[in-house]
């Protein structure tokens, strides 16, 4: 059965296209709650109820948005809505990741217990008749499901969908580690005067051709190019990125130069978890041959390649994993999602 | 070149369809370059120092061949195209499962490991090739038979020389149990090998053996000792010491990681059980301990220990310490420090950012001053250091 699982789930992972095709019958385009690749036994209720969580988050932000006039918006008012659609969605998805956490725990103190948000009341009896119905055909119980949330926005007691088998879902929340965002200033920037006039930067033109800047709070560093293109690096969230970023911005301004803050963009975070248990990495590259790369005299860890989302994790025989390449945290949760039950398969090898 | 070729002949279209016409091919395929000849007599003559069979000549000069074609390749710095070649034969050998270390060729072609693994994980993405892992088995075999162990001569006396036979088959059952063990995932092959053959020869004639040093085992065999080897070894050696505590006519006898090695051949006789005694299943007792753990909030060692005892059932009152679990040594050890979950995090990204927060970073004008004043100072000092 678990093998059975774990074979569909790989069929999944390699069918990237047709999923992707699949997916946006599912989903507005540009959502990006609803995950495209849902493993069999992944988040089909959660990310289908979410969706309204999702709306009225939108509605109570955009609300919300006529209140900015104090706010210095002097380099803000490109990407304002596309930023509070992006925060909303990030709440959101804090949601789905406390819900996992509280289902898990629910499953191991074994008491029924309701659910707020209006993610489903979900039962650990029903859990169970459900669990049993939904598996004789993996691939295809994907497929009903996610008509029937959109019409009754509340889950009745009794869920018709194939619901989340509360073991599952491994209870582990990656941590992000690292996030690297870049802004555009629009100005061309004199590198020297401000390596001079700013106590916090550093410029060796011979050595690299841009200023690193680092600031205390959020603790991060900045290359900013002549061209007035800057990255941040070192941020621990997306918003604490766009904080530093905007911060950067500032410092430049105050220096004399028109900045202003646009198409600020996350390019890439990194997040990591613990497993706490050991994996036979010669038996992962084994059985995930396409996907996976270990080279012990090259490196330690295990690189595997999961097509869907596009992530890079390095896994490690302590069950220390690495999750990098992702835009959004949501890739991030959701390869750990789709790689701890293959992990969980090596435990005992 | 295909300008000029190009409106040609279109009749043969038809005949040579799948073939891309000559209009549309580069025409650089269509010769090969100078630097590629280089590199194919390279790999020709790399494959021809290793021995290896004919067959692999013409896969590695094959592959070398399809590399070539991608144009980052060819574009590539010599010293690239030079690990190019090892990286060709490299995979060959191991296509064929045949144990060639990339220490090796690195050491074969005089390359920069770091070179060679870039160039090696780009052209296995590049060609998209499956290469099968190392066998470990097939590496003992090789590597063993290297050691100048077999003979007598001037450098080795005649109590040290051993029966290959005999070595290598009490190597490979080191070997793996260091496997078994947790020894060997995540680590160089190759340390884990020396420190096995080592054990191995020692354990074969203990009497006379176990006065040599590993360095100087390594020294009379005529084999590089590699840095990790001393380090592999100690670490077997306690797993075989865990093991000795659960062998009846060993548990008297206190071994410690010298005299234990005179029992080794004992110990993996029967290596098995002993390593499912001596050891319990980390995470077989980690699941087991977490289900505990749920209903008290307990540290999570005391919570394994008190489930082992419970479930692991021993039948002698009199046991040693509580049985280790079964982990590699990077979980075992305790953590070097301990890092605290990151507090929650309540930024919008969309806070007021105070002026005095900015000014912090900023130089005032009398520091902008006496900071020209130390640059012009130090420019000043190494233009007399040194003169033009």
């Amino acid at each position: 059965m678990v093998l059975q699982r774990q074979c569909n789930k790989t069929f999944l992972l390699m069918q990237g296209q047709r999923c992707c095709e699949y997916a946006d019958d599912l989903a507005p385009p540009g959502s990006p709650l609803l995950s495209p690749i849902v493993p069999d036994d992944g988040y089909i209720p959660n990310t289908s109820n979410s969706e309204t969580v999702f709306n009225s988050h939108l509605q109570e932000v955009k609300g919300a948005s006529g209140h900015f006039s104090s706010v210095d918006l002097s380099f803000l008012p490109d990407e304002l809505t596309q930023e509070s659609k992006d925060q909303s969605v990030i709440r959101s998805k804090q949601d789905i990741e406390e819900n996992c956490k509280t289902q898990s725990q629910q499953s191991r103190l074994s008491l029924p217990r309701e659910q707020d948000m209006g993610l489903g009341l979900i039962n650990d009896s029903t859990l169970s008749k459900s669990h049993s119905q939904a598996y004789p055909g993996d691939a295809d119980s994907v497929q009903p499901s996610p008509e029937k949330p959109n019409s009754t926005p509340l889950m009745s007691i009794t869920p018709m969908t194939p619901v989340t088998p509360v073991s599952e879902c491994s209870g582990i929340v990656p941590q992000l580690q690292n996030i690297v965002s870049t802004v555009n200033l629009a100005c061309k920037l004199d590198l020297k005067k401000i390596a001079l006039h700013a106590k916090n930067a550093e410029y060796n033109p011979k050595r690299f051709a841009a200023v690193i800047m680092r600031i205390r709070e959020p603790r991060t560093t900045a290359l900013i190019f002549s061209s007035g293109k800057m990255v941040c690096t070192g941020a621990k969230s997306e918003e604490q990125s766009r904080l530093a970023a905007r911060k950067y911005a500032r410092v430049v301004q105050k220096l004399g130069f028109p900045a202003r803050f646009l198409d600020f963009k996350i390019q890439n975070m990194v997040g990591s978890c613990d497993v706490r248990f050991p994996i036979r990495l010669e038996g992962l590259v084994l059985t995930h041959q396409q996907f996976s790369s270990y080279e012990p005299e090259l490196f330690p860890g295990l690189i595997y390649r999961m097509v869907k989302p596009r992530i890079v994790l390095l896994i490690f025989v302590s069950g220390k994993v690495v999750l990098t390449g992702a835009k959004e945290r949501s890739e991030i949760y959701e390869a750990f999602e789709n790689i701890y039950p293959i992990l969980k398969g090596f435990k005992k090898a | 070149m295909s300008a000029a070729g190009g409106q040609g002949r279109p009749f043969l279209r038809v005949f040579l369809a799948p073939e891309v016409t000559y209009s549309r091919s580069t025409g650089e395929n269509d010769q090969v370059s100078r630097s590629q000849q280089r590199g194919l007599r390279r790999v020709r003559d790399l494959c021809r120092v290793l021995q290896l069979p004919s067959t692999f000549e013409d896969t590695a000069v094959a592959y070398y061949q399809q590399a070539y074609r991608h144009s980052g390749i060819r574009a590539a710095r010599l010293q690239k195209k030079e690990v190019l070649v090892g990286c060709c034969v490299l995979i060959t050998c191991r296509q064929h499962n045949w144990p060639l270390t990339m220490g090796t060729v690195c050491a074969l072609l005089y390359a920069d490991l770091d070179v060679f693994s870039g160039t090696y994980m780009q052209i296995v993405k590049l060609l998209g090739l499956d290469v099968p892992s190392l066998c470990l088995a097939d590496l003992v075999k090789t590597y063993c038979s290297s050691f100048r162990l077999f003979q007598a001569s001037p450098s080795v006396p005649a109590k040290y020389v051993e029966d290959k036979e005999k070595m290598l088959s009490r190597t490979l059952q080191l070997v793996e149990l260091a496997d078994e063990t947790w020894l060997v995932t995540g680590r160089h092959p190759l340390p884990v090998i020396t420190a096995a053959t080592f054990l191995a020869w020692q354990s074969l004639q203990p009497s006379h053996r176990l006065t040599c040093s590993l360095a100087r085992f390594c020294k009379l065999a005529n084999v590089d000792l590699p840095y990790p080897a001393s380090s592999r070894l100690q670490e077997l050696l306690s797993v075989l010491l865990r093991m000795a505590e659960r062998l009846a006519w060993l548990q008297v006898l206190k071994l410690d990681k010298r005299s234990v090695v005179k029992h080794i051949g004992d110990l993996l006789q029967h290596r098995h059980t002993l390593v499912r005694k001596a050891f319990r299943d980390g995470t077989a007792e980690m699941e087991a301990g977490e289900k505990e753990l749920r209903g008290r909030c307990q540290g999570p060692e005391q919570g394994k220990e008190e489930v082992a005892s419970s479930s692991l059932d021993l039948p002698e009152g009199k046991r040693p310490a509580s049985p280790t679990p079964l982990l590699p040594p990077c979980m075992l050890k305790p953590p070097k420090r301990i890092c605290p979950p990151p507090p929650v995090s309540t930024v919008t990204g969309d806070e007021n950012i105070s002026d005095s927060e900015i000014e912090q970073y900023l130089r005032t004008p009398q520091e902008i001053k006496d900071f020209e004043k130390a640059q012009a100072a130090r420019q000043a000092a190494r233009s007399v250091s040194n003169p033009p």
